[in-house]
């Protein structure tokens, strides 16, 4: 009966929204122009957040995500064996290795970023290709340098594939002086260039590391592969739920998509400007509409009609408007894309230049069913608040007086 | 007879020196057919609107079908106009967007009532009032004295115990003014239906069952 009285009432309300069809679709013009500006801008600021998302996910290495140790709540989460299995753990992870981060300085100053790592579990890890010479021996002080600290050393201290690289690491005795251990690593290969921390890496036996250490058998994180790009987020979520830090290229999107986030919430915040113009335009056509039918409205009261089903029944009028407003913003608001797409991508390609490139090929405005049912929505909702006062001003007129004065 | 609709007292005062209506003391028994004369602003319109729930009394009571009407209770008038009241009124009043048959049928839309029985009542009662042919057109098509007849239609539809009138024959021509009294008459006698009719036409209230005079909001004749 609910359902029954609901549609009858919708029917009652098309019929008034058909009376006027000139003046109605005008009223929903002006919200159809608000809601296609925010589609096509959304839909831009969207576009530009995939095709962005795209060259990182061309550009780098997104599935290579290492897990460092975190503070959380008060307590350190260490990589302790036990994290290193539940970290293996994770799903669509296709391999995993654990390592260990230093500082070392070569006896010239020069400052460099070492990773220990296990030579024989990191080939699924980094997959690693040689410019240069090859792996390190298990065990063995050799070192395998990544391809931009390499040529830094090859220039500055003229270190060459078999060369000694002669490190220096500094520790301080039970006098708080500095004692300074030289250790020599054979450079045994060179990786080519990535354009990831691998290029400014010192690659060494984790062994030699712990060892060097000064036999501490503790681990600073653990490298993981997921096995796609689509699970990238998902392998990441793992490890944050483990209560560790992720890092990797996938910060990159992070960053990518809050700053998107920002950017199309101020473009939809100012393109929504004209929606407010819209909404006065919804509530001045109602209003008028009311009063045009002020005497309508006393009959329908005296003979039935509760306050309350007058309110629904013009509301239901605005529902109609916001809908038609939704539907035809949409569809502006499409053509707006396609018009930025048309017109607008060749100048902006041409602003952004080569790094951009990507922009070029595929559209910069994206369109998803999320922003269409947005426009609706946002229309819909707005008629219903613009059709609140003029309802309510309905539901409260004097049927009698409304029935001698009225129009 | 039954009394299907008393007041007691009725007293409307718009401030101390406009008084509508003073202490009216009425009463319509089932079926009757009954006139209500007065000059203008004699307070026979406020009457007829406090009776139909559509205005409230400074003082005094109305009683409908053996109940007290509550002016206070919002929801209750709304219920007594859906269920126990029938309005007719001057200028008509159809809704121009609605045929002849949806007019009739649309105050049991406000009754929850299902479109196939609001079609069906609706059509019989146009029958009733000879417009049975004439449902499909919108009140821009139809004279004068037929919308008349449709409002009476709409008026029986939710089977009212009291039907209220104001100036029904006001806007009408002297023929059609005659026809629209028999037709209420009529309904009145073969359906049983109680009959308050606001007028100011001395001749019409000659044929009404009994006549009820207002002078300055007091009782001249009952």
């Amino acid at each position: 009966m609910k359902l029954e009285k609901f549609i009858e009432y919708l029917k009652l309300s098309a019929r008034q929204v058909t009376r006027k069809r000139m003046r109605v679709l005008l009223t929903a013009l002006g919200i159809a122009i608000g809601v296609a500006a925010v589609v096509a801008t959304v839909s831009l600021g969207e576009g530009i957040r995939f095709q962005a998302v795209e060259a990182i996910k061309d550009q780098s290495d997104l599935t290579l995500i290492e897990a460092t140790a975190d503070i959380r709540g008060g307590t350190i989460q260490l990589i302790t064996p036990a994290k290193i299995d539940e970290i293996t753990a994770i799903p669509h992870i296709l391999a995993s290795t654990a390592v260990i981060r230093e500082a070392y300085a070569t006896k010239r100053q020069t400052y460099l970023g070492v990773m220990g790592i296990d030579p024989t579990g990191i080939g699924d890890v980094i997959k690693p290709r040689y410019l240069r010479g090859g792996q390190i021996e298990p065990g063995s002080r050799q070192t395998v340098l990544g391809h931009d600290v390499a040529e830094t050393l090859q220039r500055y201290e003229g270190v060459r594939l078999g060369d000694t690289v002669p490190i220096l690491i500094r520790e301080y005795d039970e006098n708080g002086l500095p004692v300074d251990e030289e250790v020599d690593f054979t450079l045994v290969g060179v990786l080519q260039e990535r354009d990831d921390q691998f290029d400014q890496l010192m690659l060494i036996d984790q062994g030699v590391a712990q060892e060097l250490r000064g036999g501490d058998a503790s681990f600073d994180g653990v490298l993981v592969r997921a096995d796609d790009p689509d699970n990238v987020f998902t392998v990441v979520d793992g490890i944050k739920d483990l209560g560790l830090t992720a890092t990797g290229a996938f910060q990159q999107i992070e960053s990518v998509n809050r700053l998107m986030d920002v950017v199309v919430l101020l473009l939809a915040f100012f393109s929504g400007v004209a929606l407010i113009v819209g909404a006065l335009m919804i509530m001045n056509t109602m209003i008028t509409s009311i009063f045009e039918r002020t005497r309508e409205i006393g009959i329908t009261m005296a003979i039935g009609a509760s306050p309350g089903d007058v309110v629904q029944l013009i509301l239901y009028e605005c529902l109609f408007i916001g809908l038609i407003g939704g539907v035809l913003g949409d569809l502006f608001g499409i053509v707006c894309a396609w018009a930025i797409n048309v017109f607008g991508k060749p100048f902006i390609v041409a602003q952004l230049g080569d790094t951009f490139s990507t922009f070029a090929e595929g559209d910069i405005t994206l369109i998803t069913p999320e922003i269409l049912v947005l426009g609706i929505v946002i229309s819909i909702v707005l008629s219903l608040l613009s059709g609140f006062y003029p309802a309510l001003k309905a539901a409260r007129l004097n049927p009698v007086t409304a029935i001698r004065t009225g129009v | 007879m039954a009394i299907v609709m008393e007041t007691q007292g009725l007293t409307k005062a718009y401030n101390e020196q406009v008084i509508a209506l003073d202490d009216v003391n009425i009463a319509l028994e089932k079926g009757e057919f009954v006139t209500l004369l007065g000059r203008s602003g004699s307070g026979k319109s406020t009457l007829l609107n406090i009776l139909g729930g559509l205005d409230c009394p400074t003082s005094g009571e109305v009683v409908i079908n053996g109940r007290r009407v509550d002016f206070d209770d919002r929801d209750a008038l709304i219920t007594l106009r859906r269920e126990a009241l029938g309005f007719i009124f001057q200028n008509f009043n159809l809704i121009p967007t609605q045929t002849a048959q949806e007019n009739v049928g649309y105050p049991l839309v406000f009754n929850f009532q299902k479109k196939a029985v609001r079609e069906e009542r609706a059509l019989a009662l146009l029958e009733l009032v000879g417009l049975a042919r004439r449902a499909d057109h919108y009140p821009r098509e139809l004279s004068g004295g037929e919308q008349q007849r449709v409002a009476i239609a709409r008026a029986l539809v939710g089977n009212p115990a009291i039907v209220l009138a104001d100036e029904p024959t006001g806007n009408l021509d002297s023929k059609t003014s005659d026809e629209i009294f028999d037709l209420m008459r009529t309904v009145n006698r073969e359906r049983e239906t109680t009959f308050l009719v606001v007028t100011h036409e001395r001749e019409l209230g000659k044929r009404a069952d009994r006549s009820i005079e207002l002078l300055d909001g007091r009782v001249v004749t009952a």
